[in-house]
């Protein structure tokens, strides 16, 4: 007997949104890479095609993080000595984009030298994210901004108490925010109208809905997500912005992933373990609407090349 | 409607002083102006006053009563000092705010509305807290909070169910689910309990400037499915006007008609629709917008009239 498959029908539509300027837009990049303009929730191909493929960014620093496992130690080795090297490392493991995270010792001048560094080690497109701290962030995104005008990087991190001077750069000078909040619909719906009624143009937002690791309350981040896809595909265009997630730093904060030692011996074998721990969170996320992964480790990365090529063939 | 006016609340900061100083007058003129501005009667809450409550239940109740005849509405955690009012209250029939399925309160409150003949505010929250469907909270009421009362021998129209209004902002699946609980428990016993709400819940944690419109328009659909009882702030003036405007079907103005329309839509369980708003009217929008929020369609964010 033919069964017929339910399929729902929407009536919103994530935004398209695309970051990383070539040439012919007055960059320097390789490519664009455009996210968004979903129809339907994630990877119901018979409902509607996934318009996009989900994008692997790969984080790196503008210097070489103390506090970092050494199982990522081992794999980057040297390269994760300056940005650059770190660029070029990340796109030789197949990186799509890259995110170089600033850290509270840069000076502006050091954020400026990294961010020039790192465009021209590699011409994938770029996300420049400040360390966390409200004056820090401002004064390194600003320089870094203007520095690569006309780059269309994604600036980050916009937060709702501090988002006014990070979504001003990127008007004045052609680029996109991350607008972050803390797993809360009402926040990150909030924060949109706000950078939106800045004068920011919408299809220059990506939400960073943040997200906790598998085990730390990966549950609650997509919930989140998923109830923000809901609302997108119902027609709530405060909602409609493609979403980002950075796996990698949840992920690695686990003590699961993050030392070998000192943790029952039923848990197995390390660094098996910690990869685990990025690719199964990762791939949780994708299923409740990422569009774009940060993640540390090359291993994960192929493997969820791997996974996003059959969710895209499905 | 049925206003049990709520201002003398120990979360006010002018409360708080006035109870620290023991000024009666204070408690005094904010009873009077509330039963003149129509409140039908007044909630007390001081807080549990685990410390005084032998002298502040009492002393209050004394004040309260030496200018306003109506019900008084005994707001608190705390059974000894809630006894305590009951014994000094000598006018109108006192409620109690409140029980709720939870085991511990449902045994003691009952049997003391019962002793003192008070009326009882029963929410619809069990040990497990406040469940998001509608029958759910109708079947607290049914299985738990109405057996309860009949069992120490109350009369269930002494019995006022309260299902339990929670905020938009955050707990805004709820609102929807609320609004059909408070239909479905007119017809849940025979003779049906009184229902009441707190209305003013809907817009906890919303910043200040929004909280009445939010008010207005969750009141007016909750009129549309039978409300007739809430605590509520009586001096609040617009509200008053939604109040008259649907009790009356006063319709005279655009105002008063959009609230009408949203009351019988919600009463004919459908929903408003944008042709019954002129969107062209800023306060019309907002009103529209509202709806939309409280019913879940879209999302709420504190800035969700800019949208």
């Amino acid at each position: 007997m033919p069964v017929e498959i339910p399929k729902d029908k929407w009536t919103g539509k994530v935004r398209e949104v695309s970051f990383g300027a070539t040439a012919a837009d007055g960059g320097t990049r390789s490519k664009s890479i455009v996210v968004g303009g979903d129809t339907t929730l994630p990877y119901m191909q018979f409902e509607a095609p996934t318009p996009h493929t989900p994008v692997i960014a790969v984080e790196i620093k503008s210097r070489r993080p103390e506090d970092w496992s050494t199982l990522l130690e081992e794999t980057w080795g040297d390269a994760m000595n300056d940005p650059a090297s770190w660029a070029k490392a990340a796109e030789a493991a197949g990186a799509d984009a890259l995110v170089l995270w600033l850290t509270l010792a840069d000076t502006p001048e050091d954020a400026v030298k990294a961010t020039k560094a790192v465009l021209a080690a590699s011409a994938l497109p770029l996300m420049v994210f400040g360390p966390g701290q409200v004056e820090k962030d401002n004064e390194l995104l600003v320089a870094v901004s203007e520095a690569a005008k006309g780059e269309k990087l994604v600036l980050g991190i916009c937060e709702d108490k501090n988002y006014r001077t990070i979504v001003a750069t990127a008007m004045a000078n052609g680029h996109l925010v991350s607008a972050r909040t803390p797993m809360d619909v009402n926040l990150a719906k909030q924060l949109n109208i706000l950078i939106t009624d800045m004068g920011l143009p919408a299809n220059r937002i990506i939400m960073d809905p943040t997200t906790g690791a598998l085990g730390y309350g990966i549950e609650y981040g997509y919930s989140v997500m998923e109830r923000l896809r809901l609302a997108s595909l119902q027609g709530d265009g405060m909602t409609q912005f493609p979403m980002m997630v950075t796996v990698g730093f949840e992920a690695w904060k686990a003590k699961e992933s993050k030392v070998g030692t000192g943790v029952p011996e039923a848990w197995g074998d390390w660094k098996a373990r910690a990869i685990h721990w990025e690719t199964l969170t990762t791939t949780a996320l994708l299923e409740s609407g990422a569009s774009i992964v940060v993640l540390r480790h090359p291993e994960s990365m192929k493997r969820i090349r791997a996974a996003i090529n059959e969710l895209m063939a499905a | 409607m049925y206003i049990i006016g709520e201002n003398i609340h120990i979360i006010s900061e002018k409360v708080k002083e006035a109870l620290t100083a023991r000024d009666s007058e204070f408690f005094m003129d904010l009873a009077v102006r509330q039963v003149e501005a129509g409140a039908s009667a007044v909630d007390i809450n001081m807080g549990p006053r685990k410390k005084d409550w032998a002298e502040v239940f009492p002393w209050i109740v004394k004040a309260v009563e030496q200018v306003v005849d109506v019900p008084l509405c005994i707001d608190t955690t705390n059974v000894d000092g809630m006894e305590a009012a009951l014994q000094n209250i000598t006018k109108a029939q006192p409620i109690l705010n409140s029980t709720s399925a939870e085991p511990e309160r449902l045994e003691k409150i009952p049997l003391l509305a019962k002793k003192y003949g008070a009326k009882v505010i029963a929410l619809t929250m069990g040990s497990s807290g406040i469940p998001v469907e509608a029958d759910a909270r109708v079947n607290i009421a049914v299985e738990t909070l109405i057996p309860r009362a009949l069992e120490v021998g109350m009369p269930v129209q002494d019995l006022i169910i309260d299902p339990l209004v929670l905020t938009t902002s955050g707990c805004q699946q709820y609102c929807p689910h609320l609004i059909g609980a408070v239909q479905m428990l007119q017809y849940a016993w025979d003779p049906a309990p009184m229902i009441s709400v707190g209305l003013s819940n809907v817009s906890n944690a919303v910043p200040n400037e929004n909280r009445p419109l939010i008010n207005r328009v969750y009141l007016s659909m909750l009129m549309g499915v039978g409300l007739q009882m809430m605590i509520a702030n009586p001096f609040d003036q617009k509200q008053n006007d939604v109040i008259r405007w649907i009790e009356n079907k006063d319709t005279s103005n655009p105002l008063a008609a959009v609230y009408n329309k949203i009351a019988e839509r919600t009463g004919a369980n459908e929903e408003p629709q944008p042709e019954d708003f002129d969107m062209s009217d800023p306060e019309q929008l907002a009103i529209w917008k509202t709806t939309q929020i409280l019913l879940n369609k879209v999302i709420y964010a504190d800035a969700y009239l800019n949208q």
